[in-house]
């Protein structure tokens, strides 16, 4: 049946464009987070990096397939003739392709959420750090304090030790302000009235990001500060440098 | 009771309407504007003028105000009146109220036939995406330096949350409030709405809503976005009292919107449209307003409770009183989420329905398509959550609610089969709407992707918060679902004007659109990806060169639309005549008179199939 002939030419085809996007997309897919990205400064954030990519390599050779089918239809299936173009075939359905189009769809889904809750169980203690640490994080409008429990030492920029998991308890005196720290991927909301926690292993030394993600009024955009990451020894150094509060 | 055009009596005409015969537009300013008066100078007298509160109480009073002599103004009243009063209208002034024999005057007036309503919700649209457009451009006019130096601060947090709330507005009726009413009536074969006077309500009640959403901006003090984050919101001037009201306002007529299309559908189809038989667009539309009806009373509620803590003293959502900005939160995206597919629907039901009549093929595997559709509605309610990762609620739900938002993925990728499948071998003709009609398919599928990466607990932990969320729902708000209104407004635009919209300044338009929104939100992923939060009125420097590359962008898509604009109104006035069916479409709004007589029908038609019969002849033959 010509149909059949029909169907084979466009399939042929389009597979060496669907072929050529997947390729590009999975070439873009690896390189591009990684370069867009900011630096890395902990495990959480490689995570996020890496999550980004697969998900990105997974996605290619659908979306090549939505575009190249597209795409073929646009210059192939294009009427140029005059006027309203005849009729085309009456495809009412095909069970076998919708089928096999919400299946795979689905199996990929699956796939993404296994990787998706694997992700989240592995990084649910916030990396692997040695000698755990607590900062309690103050955010109101439009400044972070923070402060060291048992040490009444407190500060405006963060200092953090590398290489140990520092959880972080959050808190406003104020409105909800979004406390993240750009670099290590982690990022929880400070609400008045109640106090949140999330868990970091920073693992890189140097100067990194603080911003509010939450609207606060004004200055918001201006609710910025630095984390700096310190050799256990200098850590312990500016420690013992600040002034106590108690 | 139905009507027809046969015995109205010609001379009886002229003298139905009553008081309606008095009352148009300006009237109905003119009661807004005494009645919000009236209750000001009463508020001002009898409150406590020392109260912490009494600015609130105030705003809210005379905003609530505007909106009942507005309504008393327009007539909105009038019917239900007469009914009490024991004189109900007769027939001469049901076809006065239908607009009968009134010329241009209709469109100014609480006219019930519902082609009037689709042309009146047409300009409402335009008036609010040309408001929310120029805030968008003040906005990415100040993120072209990384300083602020355009507007203030306070100024810019103003204007996103007026531009988010007066964008989602208008995409909620961009393509339902023309088309659903336009067309859907004459689709399922009904002489008008189920309830006509609830038709002009919807209308004329979001027209009363828009002056307080842009006044709230005029007052000022608004600092919350427009997410009306809690407790922000109730630190916010007064301009958040007229803010919520306009949202109350807004959701009263989406509700009576929503429950006239149901009703229409499920009681008004002509004999033999089947459910089986609706054209794909009727179905998208009533899922929508199903959607709707579920998800804006979240809104209302959260917004009159924010009301309640503003101008009583209440602590809904105060953390020292007792309350909790979660609940905000909660009621905010139990909404919030859902919307997005109330916005989407429709544009997806018209850009299918363009997509068969320009590939002269059946739509592909219909019930799988009514089925995506419903998934996505139903899906949608339950994933609110994932707007809510970072605040601490209930970090045990992060699995559930990656879940669900994860399978959504799976009617998403029927949308595109059944595009694809409706284009396979087709014969497809390149008319204006088919180019809005790629455009879709490039831009949803960007928007979609980006979505699957923001439901990943852990990189929504890095994105949310930043323009890579930004850029990714802009492609689904702009790329996608203003290019289906744009699409749908282009296909059934030769049916509501009788005249074609320029296919040259289309495609000018067109290709500006396309090229500046890849332009602005790619390279607004790549300020998200970077670290750039969202809000910022000032930045980094190391986000220059992406924001201002987003503002060029920005500038292409405004150049767009005026584009548009202006072949719009030139199409309108003096467009190439179209005839009533130009585009040789089988579903029924194409197969009555251009321009539709009132009533639609002189003889209700019978159904024997579905709208898709093409290339049945050949198979036949």
């Amino acid at each position: 049946m010509a149909t059949n002939n029909d169907n084979k030419k466009a399939i042929y085809s389009i597979f060496w464009i669907w072929l050529v996007i997947t390729i590009v997309g999975v070439l873009i897919s690896i390189k591009a987070p990684a370069w867009l990205m900011p630096t890395s400064a902990s495990s959480t954030m490689h995570l996020v990096i890496e999550t980004i990519v697969v998900f990105s390599v997974a996605a290619a050779p659908v979306a090549a397939l939505v575009y190249a089918v597209a795409l073929y239809a646009l210059v192939k299936w294009r009427w140029r003739g005059e006027g309203v173009p005849p009729d085309g075939p009456n495809l009412r359905n095909n069970s076998t392709l919708t089928a096999v189009w919400i299946v795979s769809s689905t199996m990929l889904t699956i796939f993404l959420l296994i990787w998706g809750l694997a992700a989240l169980a592995v990084d649910e203690g916030g990396g692997n750090g040695k000698n755990p640490m607590t900062v309690d994080v103050t955010g109101q409008q439009w400044a972070w304090s923070f402060t060291y429990p048992g040490t009444h030492v407190a500060s405006n920029e963060l200092y953090l030790p590398v290489n140990d998991k520092i959880t972080f308890n959050v808190t406003s005196k104020d409105v909800v302000h979004g406390f993240w720290i750009v670099q290590m991927g982690v990022k929880v909301n400070a609400n008045p009235g109640v106090s949140t926690s999330v868990s970091v292993t920073p693992d890189k030394i140097g100067t990194y990001d603080i911003r509010c993600t939450e609207i606060c009024g004004l200055y918001h955009a201006y609710m910025v500060t630095r984390v700096h990451v310190l050799s256990d020894a200098a850590f312990s150094k500016w420690l013992s440098s600040q002034p106590s509060r108690a | 009771m139905t009507t027809t055009l046969e015995h109205t009596p010609t001379k009886g005409a002229a003298r139905g309407g009553g008081i309606m015969r008095r009352l148009n537009f300006l009237t109905g300013i003119i009661g807004g504007v005494l009645v919000a008066a009236l209750f000001y100078v009463i508020a001002r007298e009898t409150l406590d003028q020392g109260s912490r509160t009494f600015v609130d109480t105030l705003t809210t009073l005379t905003g609530v105000g505007w909106v009942i002599g507005f309504w008393l103004g327009i007539g909105a009243f009038t019917g239900v009146g007469r009914w009490f009063i024991g004189k109900d209208q007769n027939h001469d002034d049901e076809m006065y109220l239908a607009g009968k024999d009134l010329g241009r005057a209709r469109y100014w007036k609480y006219t019930t036939d519902h082609k009037v309503v689709g042309v009146q919700y047409v300009i409402v649209t335009m008036v609010l995406l040309a408001a929310g457009g120029i805030l968008a451009m003040a906005l990415r006019t100040e993120l072209i330096t990384p300083g602020a130096h355009f507007v203030n601060p306070q100024i810019y947090n103003a204007f996103i949350s007026v531009h988010g709330m007066v964008m989602i507005v208008a995409l909620i009726v961009a393509v339902a409030g023309p088309w659903a009413n336009f067309v859907v009536p004459i689709m399922v074969g009904a002489r008008d709405m189920a309830f006509p006077r609830l038709n002009a309500l919807s209308l004329w009640t979001l027209v009363a809503a828009i002056p307080l959403l842009l006044g709230s901006l005029c007052i000022g003090g608004l600092s919350m976005g427009w997410v009306t984050q809690a407790p922000i919101s109730e630190q916010a001037g007064p301009g958040m009292d007229l803010f919520a009201l306009a949202i109350i306002t807004f959701a009263v007529s989406t509700t009576v919107a929503g429950v006239n299309t149901i009703c229409t559908v499920l009681t008004m189809r002509t004999k033999g449209m089947t459910l089986e038989r609706l054209p794909i667009f009727v179905w998208s539309s009533i899922i929508a307003a199903g959607l709707g009806l579920y998800a804006f009373p979240f809104f209302l509620v959260v917004m009159a409770l924010n009301i309640v803590d503003r101008t009583t003293g209440t602590s809904f959502f105060i953390a020292s009183g007792g309350g909790t900005g979660w609940l905000q939160e909660n009621l905010f995206w139990l909404m919030g989420h859902p919307e997005v597919y109330v916005i989407l629907l429709p544009a997806v039901g018209a850009l299918l329905e363009i997509t068969t009549v320009f590939s002269r093929k059946p739509l592909f595997s219909y019930r799988t398509a009514v089925g995506g559709m419903a998934a996505l509605a139903g899906l949608s309610v339950l994933v609110w959550a994932h707007h809510m990762f970072q605040t601490g609620w209930a970090p045990t739900l992060g699995g559930p609610f990656m879940l669900t938002t994860e399978l959504i993925s799976i009617p998403t990728g029927i949308v595109f089969l059944v595009i694809l499948g409706t284009l396979w071998r087709g014969n497809i003709w390149m008319k204006l709407p088919m180019y809005w009609v790629f455009g879709f398919v490039f831009d949803f599928l960007i928007g979609g992707v980006t979505g699957i990466y923001l439901s990943d607990i852990p990189v929504d932990n890095q994105m949310h918060g930043t323009m890579f969320v930004v850029a990714h729902f802009h492609y689904v708000f702009v790329g996608s679902v203003l290019f289906g209104a744009i699409a749908a407004l282009c296909f059934w635009f030769p049916k509501m004007t009788g005249r074609f919209l320029d296919e040259k300044l289309g495609k000018i338009s067109f290709w500006l659109t396309f090229v500046g929104v890849q332009v602005t939100f790619l390279s607004m992923f790549v300020s998200g990806l970077r670290g750039m939060p969202r809000r910022y009125a000032s930045y980094a420097i190391i986000f220059e060169h992406t924001n201002f590359i987003s503002t060029i962008g920005a500038y292409i898509i405004m150049a767009g639309m005026l584009v548009l604009l202006a072949a719009i109104i030139q199409s309108w006035r003096s467009g190439e005549p179209s005839g009533p069916n130009p585009w040789s479409s089988k579903t029924l709004e194409w197969l009555v008179p251009t321009p539709v007589p009132l009533e639609n029908f002189e003889v209700l038609p019978v159904i024997t199939s579905d709208p898709y019969t093409y290339g049945e002849e050949l198979v036949n033959s």
